[in-house]
């Protein structure tokens, strides 16, 4: 008996000293408002990610936008409103079936005085689009455009390789930010991803790896000087020490409060929680060249067999909202009228009756490890699939192997997550890349059907006939039910009440140009 | 040496195959904003020159290494040992502070509690050591976050900003290594204490305190002074996930962002350096016995 009394002081102790810990945890700080107060105009964002290059050819993090529409800018611009707007050009127009003609914003410099024209333009194109760009991520995006053109010093033409319905909306993304040539061939582009230089409202100060990056405002922008004075990213990955943070004053704003944590920052007086939804979705697809997932109604019935609004509500705290195709609302070529299909066991039953699948048939879901609360909502899952007679194995794979092995090479189970940031806010991107046979990430499914709609709205720039296209292509996913969309991820944002004019940004580019404190 | 060198070779061979099985560095830069075509896949490689085939791409990285040269980030495109030098200082800061909290604590818990066996000090010291085993590093630390920091707000809560900000991660890392150390410090201290030769020095009428310091501690270090070094590795472990919590710009989190983008440079470079560290640690233990112990001094 003397091991169990032994492991009963142990487990007792244990006990006790968290629940000392735990009162001494709770509650909040005692003047965290003077710490704030003492940092005058200069703000302080928590964010998770460092993405090591601020070079906007090197990444597709949203940690760098955070950051980077902060310090460049595009021809075009796409503010929180999402909508396109004049950047460093004031005008642009078709002058010819390929050719795309842009009148710039003249006195405008950049950070370190070497002024903007024409030939910055054709300086950056040829960068992305040449061997320079091949290193990273974003060359891909462009590879529409031929090249720039230089017509006179405020005038550039881009001359089209193929046709891109959503040209000017990837002219607001990361590759299309404005760089200065003259730094950037002075000093490399290894010093410049570690020192950037734009035209942006704010300029580079200092940056420490995985520690913070400092800017401070410019006083010249064209679009007028900036109300901050200076404003410091820091680097936190642990979302429980960025609220700490928050809550300690030592943050104003925290990217990525985490579901658990919300009303920690809600009940704070000092704090406000914000919540946005963003173009990040979550699905589970099907791959039907895997039995049983070949025959719709097996599709169908895992989807009506699956309580989506009550993981929703439970395992998400209800920060996410229901899709009905592979798009979030923000998007175009999204059909507002779609609904989900209805959760309904008893015809999930008849479904797969009716398909022959026998009681206690195993489906195999994979999913990459990282995603905590997909895994969460997998187990949950597990249940409402067992109430059908379907037997649901969790297959967990390592992230980076799952997109780059596990996907493209069909080796998941019938049933796969898939999460899509949606960043053009336009349906070709995320329709073309996952639906179009042959693609990276969609190694099996094909559709004649389907085909046709995704060249009808490619083929064109004239937005209606793109949007009867995509309405098309949505009703006709939805029949096939070749996927189960679940939900539009809801970001949340905790900030610091003296924080004004503070805008969630549904893409995580926070712009600060018109964000005061007080 | 030879023997260093062949852990080095086996070490990177091992480290640069494994990762080049399980992930690709092109896709990882995508992280599901954009999906990748085979072009665009292809043309990554080319770039990264990760298209070659394994033995020339590691041959290469091997000799290129001997030379002082550890190659260029994918992902930052900056030069890997520049990566790893600004990084080495504050884990060296951590795992350093870490220790000394570690000893502090845990030389004189361990040696009272030998010296009180079985009273209620030592039964305390035993229950506190094995709480501090009990607590998962991370929650250890967030614990303390909102105790110190945001309760108490004695301390920033997390940050690499001048001699405050060693507090908490080194107290966090300091108490965890402690729980261990005291508990074998204390064992250690009480086998030695059950030696002839102890029997012999009390017999000689040498006071208490001389017995206990001079034959017993210093018999008692070596298995000590063993575990530290063997420990050295597993430090490195915890340092990783601290770094994390705290929001510390060291090699852990260098290390983790690698490993999660397939930064095949930085992982291998970061490999060559924390073996070359334990290699270097574990020489420096083995020397140090003869100066703890007459019996393994060799010739």
């Amino acid at each position: 008996m003397a091991w169990r009394q032994g492991r009963f002081v142990r487990t007792g102790g244990v006990l006790a000293l968290c629940v000392v810990l735990g009162a001494l945890a709770w509650g909040g700080p005692v003047g965290a408002q003077s710490t704030v107060q003492s940092r005058g105009r200069s703000l302080v964002i928590v964010q998770a990610q460092d993405p090591q290059n601020w070079d906007p050819i090197a990444t597709f993090l949203l940690s760098w936008g955070m950051v980077g529409c902060n310090v460049f800018d595009g021809l075009v611009d796409r503010g929180p409103d999402l909508v396109i707007r004049p950047g460093l050009a004031t005008s642009w127009k078709w002058i010819s079936n390929d050719v795309l003609q842009f009148k710039l914003r003249r006195g405008v410099t950049f950070h370190d005085g070497e002024p903007f024209n024409a030939d910055a333009v054709k300086f950056t194109f040829d960068r992305l689009l040449g061997p320079e760009g091949a290193k990273g991520p974003q060359q891909g995006n462009y590879k529409s455009i031929d090249h720039a053109q230089v017509v006179d010093p405020y005038t550039v033409n881009f001359v089209m390789k193929e046709q891109d319905p959503v040209i000017i909306t990837k002219l607001a993304g990361y590759g299309g930010m404005i760089v200065p040539p003259k730094y950037v061939q002075e000093h490399g582009s290894a010093y410049f991803g570690a020192n950037p230089v734009g035209t942006g409202p704010f300029k580079f100060v200092e940056y420490r790896k995985d520690d913070h990056l400092t800017l401070a405002a410019n006083a010249n922008y064209w679009g007028g000087a900036p109300k901050l004075s200076a404003v410091t990213y820091r680097i936190v990955p642990e979302a429980a020490t960025r609220v700490a943070e928050l809550q300690a004053g030592r943050a104003d704003v925290a990217q990525g409060v985490p579901v658990a944590q919300a009303n920690v920052v809600k009940n704070d007086g000092n704090l406000a929680l914000l919540t946005v939804g963003s173009p990040t979705v979550t699905e589970i697809r099907f791959d039907p060249s895997k039995a049983p997932a070949g025959d719709v109604r097996f599709r169908k019935a895992v989807i009506a067999g699956i309580d989506v609004q009550t993981i929703i509500q439970t395992i998400l705290g209800g920060y996410g909202r229901r899709v009905s195709t592979f798009q979030s609302p923000l998007s175009f070529g999204n059909d507002a009228s779609m609904k989900p299909y209805p959760y309904d066991p008893t015809q999930a039953k008849q479904l797969l009756a009716e398909a022959g699948v026998k009681p206690g048939t195993e489906v195999v879901l994979s999913f990459p490890s990282n995603n905590a609360d997909f895994r969460e909502a997998a187990q949950a899952m597990v249940s409402y699939l067992q109430a059908i007679g379907l037997k649901l194995t969790l297959q967990p794979v390592e992230q980076v192997t799952y997109f780059s092995d596990t996907i493209p090479h069909a080796k998941t189970g019938q049933i796969y997550e898939f999460g899509w940031g949606g960043w053009t806010l336009d349906f070709d991107n995320t329709a073309n890349l996952l639906y179009h046979k042959g693609e990276f990430w969609n190694p099996v499914f094909s559709d004649a059907d389907v085909e046709k709609y995704l060249t009808q709205e490619r083929t064109t720039n004239d937005q209606k006939t793109r949007l009867t296209a995509f309405l098309g292509l949505d009703h006709r996913l939805y029949d096939l039910a070749i996927d189960f969309p679940l939900w539009q991820q809801i970001n949340l944002w905790g900030a610091n009440k003296r924080v004004q004019g503070f805008v969630a940004p549904p893409d995580d580019r926070v712009r600060l140009l018109a964000v005061s404190v007080k | 040496m030879g023997g260093a060198l062949a852990v080095l070779a086996a070490i990177t061979l091992f480290v640069a195959f494994g990762i080049r099985l399980t992930g690709d560095p092109a896709v990882a830069l995508f992280e599901g904003a954009g999906a990748p075509s085979m072009q665009d896949i292809q043309r990554m490689h080319r770039a990264f020159g990760t298209d070659r085939p394994f033995l020339v791409q590691y041959v290469g990285f091997a000799g290129e290494a001997l030379r002082g040269n550890l190659g260029t980030s994918f992902r930052s495109g900056q030069p890997v040992s520049g990566l790893i030098m600004e990084r080495a200082g504050p884990t060296l800061a951590l795992a350093v502070g870490g220790m000394i909290v570690a000893l502090t604590v845990a030389f004189p818990l361990g040696i009272y509690a030998a010296m009180h066996r079985n009273a209620l000090a030592d039964f305390l010291i035993r229950v506190a050591s094995l709480l501090g085993l009990s607590f998962p590093n991370f929650w250890l630390g967030i614990m303390l976050i909102l105790i110190l920091a945001v309760r108490l707000r004695w301390l920033p809560p997390s940050g690499y900003s001048g001699p405050v900000s060693l507090v908490l991660p080194c107290l966090t890392l300091g108490v965890i290594l402690a729980s261990t150390l005291v508990r074998l410090v204390r064992a250690s201290l009480l086998d030695t204490l059950g030696q002839p030769y102890i029997r012999t020095a009390r017999a000689k009428g040498m006071p208490e305190r001389t017995v206990i310091v001079r034959h017993g501690l210093r018999n008692a270090l070596l298995p000590v002074v063993t575990f530290i070094g063997l420990q050295f590795g597993g430090l490195l472990g915890g340092v990783v996930i601290l770094e994390n919590v705290f929001a510390w710009p060291g090699l852990g989190q260098l290390a983790l962002g690698a490993v999660s983008y397939r930064d095949y440079p930085v992982v291998q470079g970061v490999v060559v350096v924390l073996a070359l560290g334990v290699v270097a640690v574990n020489l420096l233990v083995d020397l140090r016995y003869g100066l703890l112990n007459p019996r393994v001094r060799v010739g």
